[in-house]
């Protein structure tokens, strides 16, 4: 299968931080999930990807396109949907005329064709009834939907999601998941996020980042099972944990080395990653 | 370019900004015909509506939608064109009016001051677009106005005097300081237009994330 992203060796840096370092990837159909803390450069890669930043480093393509040049660049952005970190908007604008303007701007020439697009994005992301609504009136939620109809407009081939459900609440969360699933269908989708509960639930495979490398790349299942034997139950923080909170039974939920005959708990994805951020730590020290 | 941007690129424009500074620089303009004082300080007066202006212009590539739109098809060169294109009737129309607000018979003449407004403008815009170019910001109008209005006031008091750009109409300079505004002109137009290009790679010009 051709993939939708082939990048090797990107670089990038901002003064003297390294935002990226040697990070090569391929990205197929489906929903790709990005996880890192913050200053990790997930941000940072989804822009390079998007063509919104230039890379210092490095080669790739996507949608079979060299973003490196003018026209490659051009070719990319005909086909790609980005939904960036903080989306504004014209405040004055309705749903409507934003998501017609931004469908404008993706060259999208014949006003009927265009307006019957818009109006089945807003339908896809559940706005049909508001789109006569200005933008400023809408609630935060409505406003990301809008920002996700703007990146949907013009069925791009390649979708690229950074995080998209942060302050939404949990109806709204699970709203938006509803949607990026759907988008996932037939098309790549890369998803940053920080909510480990979107990527085991939404994304076929997983990317870890932390300080501008990818540290893991593999399935939801194979980030949880590297947690496999690592969780364990005490009733008391076990002080060789590499970390350990109370729960609400009172119990506390130790992630780390366990000791002999601990009272092992089946690991969630959430314990892989805290893991795996756990020893990519140890590596950027070392 | 689609012509079909024009009505939502124009509703997108900061009028109120622009149309609050132009009503300033005419009422400084206007300032010129309330008696002996005012006709004696006819150039300051039409210099400092110039400024108002030029204040008001830095507002043009405010766009809440910045990053919403960064990765569109549609060049960013071209819209800024287009923003700028939307604007320039209505500044020459101000400007105008700006001039004839100015008795004939004290009015600077028109040509060399016509020249010192378009720089000013082009300085204006071009400044607001360095600062889309190097910053993440998507509203650049309000500290480059505090910018631009520091840098004018700075110009005026410690501009060398060899380079003189502010000079009186019977000043011996008056010729040769519209060489320079010429110049500055023409500096500005270009550094505008390397300020709205998008780069293909990252050199010594590097936006902040």
């Amino acid at each position: 299968m051709t993939p939708t992203v082939s990048a090797s060796g990107i670089g990038l840096r901002y003064g003297g931080t390294r935002a990226l370092d040697d990070v090569s990837l391929r990205l197929t159909g489906g929903v790709t999930g990005l996880l890192g803390p913050n200053g990790a450069g997930k941000t940072t890669l989804l822009r390079v990807l998007a063509t919104a930043l230039p890379a210092d480093q490095g080669a790739f393509t996507v949608l079979g396109h060299d973003p490196s040049t003018a026209r490659g660049r051009q070719e990319v952005r005909r086909r790609l949907g980005y939904l960036p970190q903080t989306p504004g908007f014209h405040p004055d604008f309705t749903a409507f005329e934003f998501v017609d303007y931004v469908a404008i701007l993706k060259e999208m020439t014949d006003r009927g064709v265009r307006h019957r697009e818009v109006r089945r994005v807003l339908d896809e992301v559940g706005l049909a009834d508001v789109r006569g609504k200005r933008m400023r009136k809408l609630s935060g939620g409505m406003r990301q939907r809008v920002a996700l109809a703007a990146a949907l407009v013009g069925d791009p081939g390649f979708l690229v999601l950074d995080e998209p459900t942060v302050g939404l609440d949990p109806e709204q969360r699970m709203r938006f998941r509803e949607l990026i699933a759907g988008a996932g269908e037939g098309r790549t989708v890369l998803l940053s996020t920080h909510q480990t509960e979107d990527v085991a639930m939404l994304c076929h495979r997983v990317l870890v980042m932390a300080g501008g490398r990818i540290r893991f790349d593999g399935t939801p299942a194979e980030l949880t099972a590297r947690a496999a034997g690592r969780v364990w139950s005490s009733t008391e923080r076990d002080p060789g944990a590499r970390a350990g909170w109370r729960t609400g039974t009172g119990s506390f939920r130790n992630v780390g080395d366990p000791p002999d005959g601990a009272d092992l708990l089946e690991p969630t994805l959430e314990d892989g990653y805290l893991l795996t951020l756990d020893g990519a730590g140890a590596e950027v020290a070392a | 370019m689609n012509r079909q941007l024009l009505v939502p690129v124009h509703r997108t424009l900061p009028w109120g900004a622009v149309g609050a500074a132009g009503g300033a620089g005419l009422l400084l303009a206007a300032l010129t015909r309330t008696g002996e004082t005012g006709e004696r300080l006819s150039l300051p007066l039409l210099r400092a509506a110039v400024l108002a202006f030029a204040l008001g212009l830095v507002f043009l590539l405010d766009d809440p939608a910045r990053h919403t739109t960064a990765t569109v098809p549609t060049p960013r060169p071209v819209r800024v064109a287009l923003r700028t294109a939307l604007v320039v009737p209505a500044a020459a129309a101000w400007w105008t009016v700006a001039l004839l607000l100015v008795p004939p018979d004290v009015r600077p003449p028109v040509g060399d001051l016509t020249l010192e407004a378009g720089a000013a403008f082009v300085l204006a815009v071009t400044a607001a677009a360095a600062v889309v170019r190097f910053t993440e910001v998507t509203r650049p109008g309000l500290p480059v106005a505090g910018g631009l209005l520091t840098t004018a006031v700075l110009a005026l008091l410690l501009w060398p005097e060899r380079w003189a750009l502010f000079v009186a109409v019977e000043d011996k300079r008056w010729a040769a300081a519209h060489d320079r505004w010429a110049v500055l002109l023409a500096a500005a137009a270009l550094a505008g237009m390397l300020c709205t290009r998008e780069p293909l790679r990252r050199g010594a010009w590097r936006p902040a994330r």
